[in-house]
């Protein structure tokens, strides 16, 4: 489905929904939009001509990259190298596996290359780690790889040398000999050079991403086009705008859109971020639960975490992405019994939407976590998706009583507690180990819960963890969606240094790292306000703020050190970037873990550049009376809870007002969300309409 | 509810009578702890597996981030450590993924020090480090250095952590982590005898400077260790936070049923998946160092080992290796011991079924091993070298991985026959690093070997080493940070996979040339020589092993790059001429078995090779479809399409096609051929039976065959039933002088 949601500048917002048309995704754009507007008596038209901001994020790309059906590429790499594309990173074969998997090696597989051995050719050249030439380009290899590769009639090239990150001169020639062939056959392709899609060490990822970049992202640049003109047909006075990994906006012409590739968690972090600032909450854990996976991060003292080698597809890319962690466990996760040693597990299999649970009625007959809430009377069977899909509870029971409660040998509701309980420890226990790895208190941080499924299953996993507060919002469905339209137009820029700082250095020795720090953010600024002023941005408007990747001297690992200066003014800066490292670092890793005799390195130094743009506002409304409107009461339902029945409150969602309470046991319903709240537990709205969760005071811990 | 504490008597107090009261249990009663039903998991499964899954999260992720901490390449890039969590006994309860060698090996560690009295002197105490690389006492080879720490509840002690990292250098006789030249344990490096490195949660700085001044490249160990201690020290902080929620009661028992879970899953496992008897099989390594540099005379021969393995199988799945019939420890790095034979059958078992997460030292208990006195398996003195134990442990549990194959396919699952691991060689090196100082490193992109193939599809190429599945290579950008060498090629050797129907999967070879130095000294090993270490299955073939080093002086690489000249980048594919021979200035020097000979300087080159996997079923049975993609992506040469598989391929424009009317007679030409050759095995054992009874041996198998059959009365009497010999058949000592 292609879903539009519609913001006002109030933070009102509708959803439209329409069918996905691959060929031509700007049509199925259209009619989702028109759905939209159509709930605000407004024609596509009529919104489009009013709107200030269009974001567009499709699985184009994703789904291109998946199927294999990207682009002919051809690929010119460093002679020698040219292996690395069948060979792949070894943990490739393995990477994003569950923990049986990882050790069950007959499982093992790589994947399928996206360019087959006969379109790579190797050029003789090499450039060492610092920037020596060991070997000169060999123009004619390049040459004729250029020849060859045209006479196979690809479609884009890649040129990938090894340390282009430090040197590009040679990624530059090869390519310069390249355009020169192409010229002189008269053939249009682009190229692509890894050191200007990546700029950063480890070749292998450097590789996927530049491939990965020609194959299935810049070929689907066409459907951005084609979606900017459909939106500006109708009206729309701006560019098309689509959000980058690292949760930035870009237009559609930017030149690296692999970066947009693994967009889906950021909507999530920037509106936690966005809600967050509202509410005076600069830390924050977010917490998505949907059909298939349980997706959490936090941001810490208003920062937000970057993951600079994430796996994309299973190829290991060199992509700062905003860190989000899942586990595969959602609504929709398959709970198998082994049969020899009854080990209970959940997943990594979903059932999905096709065949969907089994209470779907679609045809599944394995028992996900949704057949769980279904059995307990925690999903109404007539209101699942505002009644769209009728659940039938007896095949989701019968189901489950035979392939899990019977095996185990318990009462089918104490097992569907149990399962559904297994999943909230599952997602209980990936937050744990967030937390712990980022040594923080858990009560600095506010939770938010939304997908599909969060509210659902919130109560228990938030349970006993000692936030500051819980949050789930009416639209917990959505949130991702309404996150992007919270975020900036936002680059990042770096390039890998290196730069050394000894503990004994001498003030000459500080000097040149000072300069050469100086001289590479220069640079970089000077791209980005370029790159930005492209995009119509005033050079005035553009926000920098600069960081340092660091790590002790002969680590592997970096910690990235956001920096509140511009610029090295004086010696005593660099001290000020130790100490922030140190700090950092020990509150990451713990201060036994500290090696300050080893001296310090900076392998990377990068600017954000920073464009405000205009966002919905959440409204603030004055608060009402603890007691909902009688119109939100929807009457009673026995709901299983704690290993026993209650009759549960039922209220609709979308009509609790600013002030209103809610006690358990209660389950507010919303037409794509299910929030339950067990006996003792409540929830409170506030003034901008969150949903507050408490838990009972003597209920820090189950059971 | 509250659990059944588990009575210990009044009079077990200390550590020690716990250890022998535990050891009392498990004999009496057979199962762990004494624990006749698993109570806990019966009263609430569900509460009993989420304390597991928490525990087990628990120190997967204490190793991530003790890979954020670490400066090796063999820690962060290619993951080589592994966290778990002890009973105070020292029994592993749960695991995190990596080298899951370890389950054992630190849990001997524990048992050692409980059992020489550490608990009266150094004392055991909270915050308290203690650490260890000694073989004997507890891990697999002095590389693998442990870290453990008591937990302490209140006054108790209740369990302890452990982490484990290999170490790419340990200021042995010659650079690296696995010190290919030593044969003695007194040319291994830095030993680190269960010594207590650390109280109050630090390490002491008197140890630390011990690291800095006797490691050619402190950084490693000193960091990792750092990366250990804090990793541990994050995993006690959760336990006690879990024995917060759970009660120690409920802590102390559930933990003791998850090993003895573990002990049963382990029987059910078995039982489910092969079919009870004995099964045997049999490997080989050669080891070539006679008048290698820098031997000494003790060990100046070169070395040939036998490695018959018998595997049984009982009713119950309990599973038992026996070693009878293999050879004597000998002055050489290659030696292993207890500890690191339990490595090398978990590290296997955990891939093949115990994988579900509730590996523990339970699955230890439910398998057993003679491992007989005096020979390489258990050597009767402790001074003898184990750095490069993996050369005989791989091909040892490769075999181990057949018998179960078999024992698989025996019981229809075919999808788990597995070929299993090979050999991985590693180079290591030393000398001056191109920043001007000492430096060493084991490079670990050996992680990444082919491996066997599978009873449905060909082995991994390139992804795959038996003592670590989550295996990996590395960014060659990466690896050259830390080595005077730049990568002129890293690429896949042809036909290094076994060829069969299903191929094991390729190995690859590196070359590079030496530069921004005045001194390198390579070192490799674990090479087989002479014989296959590996075996293919079910007709495949085995994997070409025996790999030789080429290296250039003064290669003119240099000058050639100046003038346009191609280059080599790897060995190439022409047996008869390599393309380092082809395309250098300098005169090539071919070695085989492990290179210890003249160091290197800028300049020169050196080229090394990792091993692919046996393959499975008859070659000529593999689709000719793809030997063609096989031949298109270089993991077989044309030559051995057409000559192993029968299989003609024509190659041009970048297009590889089968020529299948030519393919069908070669096949036939194959099969009427080996026909032709075939012979009645008894008249090959006739034919060749008097060349035994003459003694007419090489002298390495002479003198193979003369030591198995003097620590084996059952390995002699077999051989003289088999060959029909007289029963005084015997063959004379070689005298050494």
């Amino acid at each position: 489905m292609t879903d539009t949601l519609l913001v006002d500048e109030d933070g009102r917002f509708a959803v439209g929904k329409a069918s996905t048309t691959p060929q031509n995704e700007s049509v199925g754009f259209l009619e989702s939009a028109e759905d939209a507007a159509g709930y605000w008596d407004l024609t596509s038209q009529e919104a489009f001509e009013q709107l200030s901001v269009v974001l567009y994020s499709g699985t184009g790309m994703l789904n291109t990259l998946l199927s294999r059906t990207g682009r002919r590429v051809g690929l010119i790499v460093t002679r020698g190298m040219e292996d690395a594309i069948l060979m792949g990173r070894g943990l490739q074969a393995w990477t994003d596996y569950s923990y049986p998997d990882r050790l069950h090696a007959v499982t093992h597989q790589a994947p399928e290359p996206l360019v087959p051995r006969h379109r790579i050719y190797g050029v003789t050249e090499r450039i060492d780690q610092f920037g020596n030439v060991v070997a000169p380009v060999y123009e004619h290899e390049a040459e004729k790889a250029a020849e060859e590769l045209v006479a196979q009639g690809v479609e884009a090239i890649c040129v990938c040398c090894m340390f282009s990150y430090v040197d590009d001169t040679h990624e530059r020639q090869i390519t310069e000999i390249v355009q020169n062939v192409l010229n002189k056959r008269d053939v249009e392709v682009p190229i692509y050079r890894s050191s200007s899609v990546r700029p950063v060490i480890r070749e292998q990822s450097r590789l996927n991403s530049v491939v990965i970049e020609a194959y299935a992202a810049d070929v689907s640049r066409e459907q951005l086009v084609g979606v900017e003109e459909a939106t500006q047909s109708q009206g729309f006075r701006y560019g098309v705008q689509t959000v980058l990994s690292y949760g930035g906006l870009a237009g559609i012409r930017y030149p690296r859109l692999h970066e947009t590739m693994i967009s889906g968690p950021v909507g999530g972090i920037l509106g936690a971020k966005y809600v967050g600032d509202i509410i005076g909450s600069d830390s924050v854990i977010v917490s998505d639960m949907g059909g298939t996976s349980f997706d959490i991060s936090a941001i810490t003292r208003g920062n937000i975490p970057i993951e600079n080698e994430p796996t994309l597809a299973r190829f290991k890319l060199n992509l700062p992405t905003i860190s989000m962690e899942s586990i595969g466990a959602g609504a929709g996760t398959i709970i198998k019994v082994d049969p020899l040693t009854k080990k209970v597990s959940l997943g990594p299999e979903s059932a999905g939407s096709t065949p969907g649970p089994v209470a779907f009625d679609m045809g599944g007959t394995e028992p996900t976590v949704c057949d769980c809430d279904v059995i307990m009377g925690r999903l109404n069977p007539d209101y699942f998706l505002g009644g769209k899909v009728k659940l039938n509870v007896e095949a989701a029971k019968s189901v489950f009583k035979e392939k899990v409660a019977d095996p185990l040998g318990v009462d089918v509701y104490e097992a569907a507690e149990g399962m559904a309980n297994m999943l909230e420890m599952d997602a209980k226990e990936s937050m744990r180990q967030m937390i712990s790895a980022r040594a923080v208190d858990p009560a600095d941080y506010a939770l938010m819960a939304y997908g599909g499924s969060g509210p659902l299953h919130m109560a228990e996993y938030s349970r006993g963890m000692g936030f500051k507060n819980i949050l789930t919002f009416p639209f917990a469905a959505a949130f991702s969606a309404f996150g992007c339209t919270t975020a900036d137009y936002l680059r990042r820029y770096s390039r890998s240094v290196q730069l050394t700082l000894p503990p004994n250095a001498d003030a000459e020795h500080r000097n040149s790292v000072a300069e050469e720090i100086n001289r590479i953010w220069e640079g970089l600024q000077e791209a980005a306000t370029s790159e930005m002023g492209d995009e119509g941005h005033a050079p005035a408007d553009v926000q920098l703020e600069m960081f340092a990747q660091m790590r002790y001297t002969g680590q592997l690992e970096d910690v990235e050190v956001p920096l509140a200066m511009q610029r090295i003014t004086a010696d005593s800066d660099l001290d000020l970037v130790i100490k922030e490292f140190d700090e950092l670092y020990a509150a990451i890793n713990g201060a036994v873990a500290q090696y300050r005799e080893a001296g310090h390195s900076i392998t990377e130094l990068g600017i954000v550049a920073k464009v405000e743009k205009i966002k919905p506002k959440l409204v603030r409304e004055t608060l009402q009376g603890e007691t909902p409107l009688a119109e939100a009461f929807k009457g009673t339902r026995s709901m299983y809870y704690n290993r026993e029945w209650h009759e549960a409150q039922l209220w609709e969602m979308d009509y609790l007002k600013p002030g209103n309470v809610v006690a358990g046991p209660a389950v507010v319903e919303h037409p794509a969300t299910t929030l339950v709240i067990p006996a003792g537990d409540r929830v409170w709205v506030d003034e901008w309409t969150i949903v507050h969760y408490e838990h009972a005071e003597d209920s820090s811990e189950s059971e | 509810m509250t659990a059944t504490p588990i009575t210990e008597p009044q009079s077990v107090t200390t550590l020690h009578e716990r250890l022998l009261e535990s050891e009392r249990l498990l004999k009496e009663t057979d199962s762990y702890a004494g624990l006749e039903n698993l109570e806990l998991r019966a009263a609430d499964p569900l509460k009993y597996e989420s304390m597991h899954t928490k525990l087990r999260s628990m120190v997967v992720s204490a190793r991530e981030m003790a890979r954020r901490i670490s400066a090796s390449p063999g820690v962060r890039e290619v993951g080589e450590s592994v966290v778990a969590i002890y009973t105070p006994e020292g029994d592993a309860i749960a695991l995190s993924t990596g080298i899951m060698v370890h389950v054992h090996t630190a849990s001997r560690f524990i048992k050692w020090m409980i059992q020489n009295g550490y608990e009266e002197s150094p004392g055991i105490r909270p915050g308290d480090i203690f650490a260890n690389n000694d073989a004997f006492i507890g891990t697999v080879q002095a590389p693998d250095v442990i870290i453990t720490i008591p937990i302490f509840h209140e006054d108790e002690l209740i369990g302890w952590v452990a982490a484990v990292a290999h170490e790419l250098e340990v200021g042995g006789i010659t650079p690296g982590g696995d010190v290919a030249l030593s044969q003695e344990r007194y040319t291994e490096g830095l030993m680190v005898c269960a010594e207590k490195v650390g109280y109050d949660d630090e390490l002491r700085r008197d140890y630390l400077i011990r690291l800095e001044r006797n490691l050619r490249m402190p950084i490693y160990w000193v960091l990792d260790d750092k990366a250990k201690v804090a990793a541990c020290l994050e995993v006690r902080k959760q336990v006690r936070e879990l024995i917060d929620e759970v009660g120690l009661d409920y802590y102390k028992r559930a933990t003791k049923e998850f090993i003895e879970e573990g002990r049963r899953a382990q029987l059910a496992r078995v039982r489910q998946l092969t079919v009870p008897g004995r099964y045997r099989g049999h490997t080989f390594f050669g080891h070539v160092t006679e008048g290698k540099q820098g031997v000494l005379p003790q060990g100046n021969r070169n070395w040939l080992y036998a490695i018959p393995m018998e595997m049984e199988v009982t009713r119950q799945g309990k599973l038992s290796l026996d070693f009878d019939g293999t050879n004597s420890w000998g002055y050489h790095s290659m030696n292993c011991t207890p500890a690191g034979m339990d490595g090398g059958m978990f590290v296997t078992l955990t891939q093949h079924m115990n994988f579900d997460g509730k590996v523990n030292d339970g699955a230890w208990l439910a398998t057993d091993m003679n491992l007989p006195l005096g020979t390489w398996t258990n050597p009767d003195k402790e001074t003898v070298a184990t750095a490069t134990s993996w050369a005989l442990l791989l091909p040892a549990f490769g075999c181990f991985q057949r018998m179960l194959s078999r024992g698989f396919l025996g019981r229809g699952y075919k999808e788990e026959v597995f070929v299993g691991q090979v050999n991985s060689p590693m180079m290591e090196m030393g000398g001056e690093s191109q920043y001007g100082g000492d430096f060493g490193i084991a490079l670990f992109e050996c992680a990444a070997a082919g491996s066997g193939a599978l009873g449905i599809k060909d082995g991994l190429d390139t992804a795959y080493v038996g003592w670590n599945p989550e295996s990996d290579m590395g960014n060659m950008e990466i690896w050259e940070q830390d080595m005077p060498m730049v990568y002129l090629g890293r690429t896949i050797s042809p036909n290094s996979g076994g060829f069969g129907r299903y191929r094991g999967g390729s190995g690859f070879e590196s070359l590079w040339a030496v530069t921004n130095t005045e001194l390198l000294i390579p070192a490799t090993s674990e090479h087989s020589s002479r014989v296959f270490d590996n075996a293919g299955m079910c007709g495949g073939y085995p994997a070409p092993t025996v790999q030789l080093h080429h290296s250039v002086k003064d290669a003119g690489i240099e000058q050639r790059a100046a003038e346009r000249k191609p280059l080599p980048h790897s060995i190439g594919d022409n047996p008869y001429e390599s393309d380092i021979e082809r395309l250098t200035d300098g005169q090539t020097k071919i070695d085989e078995g492990p290179y210890l000979a003249e160091p290197l300087q800028s300049g020169d080159l050196f080229a090394h090779s990792y091993n692919g996997g046996g393959g499975y079923g008859d070659p000529l049975e593999r689709d000719a479809g793809s030997i063609a993609r096989d031949v298109a992506n270089g993991y077989v040469t044309a030559d051995a399409a057409e000559n192993v598989y029968g299989v003609v391929v024509e190659s041009n424009d970048n297009t590889s096609t089968v020529n299948a009317e030519a393919t069908q007679s070669r096949r036939r030409n194959i099969h009427d051929e080996r026909l032709a050759n075939a012979l009645p095995v008894s008249e090959w054992i006739e034919q060749t039976r008097s060349r035994v009874a003459d003694g007419d041996f090489a002298p390495e198998v002479r003198e193979m065959y003369r030591d198995s059959m003097e620590l084996s009365p059952r390995f002699a009497g077999e051989f003289r039933n088999f060959w029909s010999l007289p029963s005084d058949y015997e063959i004379a000592k070689r005298s050494r002088r």
